[in-house]
Order: structure tokens, then sequence, then C-alpha cells
């Protein structure tokens, strides 16, 4: 799962410490969120995304590994690029 | 938070834990010397062994409600670490039955489960790490 939340936490000046603090998490889970080491589970990725007043799918999206367990009838979304490559 | 692994409530949480855990293993101690010299009754023995065992429940009822309140990521470790103990005390077990078929010295009871403690301790070590946070990070 590949997220911009690096991004998104520097436009708010906010550091990893802080927004640990305000998730009620460790700043070693946002970091390891952040650098991709870990995919946060359900709940947290939407404390995440409300705490940054977007939806989750602005937060996070799927990578090529997550991607492939999409259902082929579906669409798919672009994996790599970031956000909102569905509107394409 | 008082680490980058573990927010304020893990932190009390787990001394929670360490401190019953210390008391069990310093009763376990206790219990086996006094035992093993002779130097109290056996009815005593045995309300000390009963004492242990509450005490060890007690433990392990404070260590799953550490896993279960836990950060979610430290979840992970934990679970990780538990999971790899187990997995050394079933290959240790069951490999070192054949070896003692083929004449190695019997094994005792406590060996498997030193190795799964220093494999539930070295897993914790281990997980940190993988998720530990890099250089340069806040």
């Amino acid at each position: 799962m590949n997220n911009r939340l690096r991004v998104l936490r520097a436009e708010r000046r906010w550091s990893q410490a802080e927004l640990a603090e305000r998730l009620g998490v460790s700043r070693q889970t946002i970091n390891a969120i952040e650098t991709g080491k870990y995919d946060p589970s359900l709940p947290l990725a939407f404390a995440l995304a409300r705490t940054f007043e977007l939806k989750i799918e602005d937060v996070f999206w799927p990578d090529a590994a997550t991607a492939a367990l999409s259902p082929s009838s579906g669409p798919v979304r672009e994996t790599d690029e970031g956000p909102g490559m569905d509107r394409l | 938070m008082t680490s980058t692994e573990f927010t304020v409530r893990d932190s009390r949480n787990h001394r929670t834990f360490s401190l019953w855990m210390i008391a069990t293993m310093i009763l376990f101690a206790a219990a086996t010397i006094l035992i093993d010299g002779k130097w109290i009754p056996p009815a005593a023995g045995w309300a000390l062994t009963a004492v242990t065992g509450v005490l060890l429940v007690v433990t392990i009822h404070s260590y799953m409600y550490f896993l279960r309140h836990a950060d979610e990521l430290l979840r992970k470790v934990h679970l990780e670490a538990l999971a790899l103990a187990f997995g050394a005390g079933v290959v240790v077990m069951m490999v070192y039955r054949l070896c003692e078929r083929l004449g190695a010295p019997q094994l005792d009871i406590n060996d498997p489960l030193l190795v799964m403690c220093l494999t539930w301790i070295g897993g914790q070590v281990i997980g940190s790490r993988r998720y530990a946070a890099g250089e340069g990070d806040e």
C-alpha cells in the first residue's frame, strides 16, 4: 500500500511524534507506515484520513502487489503514481 | 510518548506485566530453593507452589491485557515474536526427541522453555529493528 502521509504531515508542519500523539499510536508506527514497512489496520487508516480531513483514498492507494488482488471485473486504478488516478 | 515504540499506555501496561513477571520469578526461585532444601514442611511447599501458579496466571493475564491494548505495530512485533518462540520450542522438542533416541543426553523440561523464552526476547528485538525508525526521521 502506498501513501502520502509524509507529504500531508509536512504540509501541516506536524512531527511524527505529534501525529502519533493525535492518533494514540507510537511514533514508530507512523514512521513504519510512512516508509512503507507497515500497512495500517483499516481503523487506523480511516483515523489517519480523518485527521487530515481527507478521504481514505486520498491518503492511501494500492501498490502493484495490492492491485493484483483487485477483482478483474472492477475498474483497475493505476497504482504507484499517487491517488486520484481513477479520475483519469 | 515515552519512546518511539511505546505509547504512554503501552509503557504503563508493559511495566505492570514486567513487575508481575519479576515477582513470579522471585517467588519461583524462592520456592525452588525452599522445597529443594527441605526448609519448609510439605504443606507449605504445596501452598507456595499454588501461589506461584496463581502468580503465573496473573502474569500471563497482564501480558494479554498489554497485547490487547498495545499499539498495533507493537502488537504485531510481539505476536511475531510469540510465533517464533512457539516454533523454536516445537522444533527443539521434536528434533531433540529423535536425538535422544540416537543417544543424546535426555532433555530437561526446562530446556525447551528456556529456548522459547530466549527466542521470544530475540524475536522482539528482531521485530523492533525491522520496523525501527531510520536515521533522519523525526
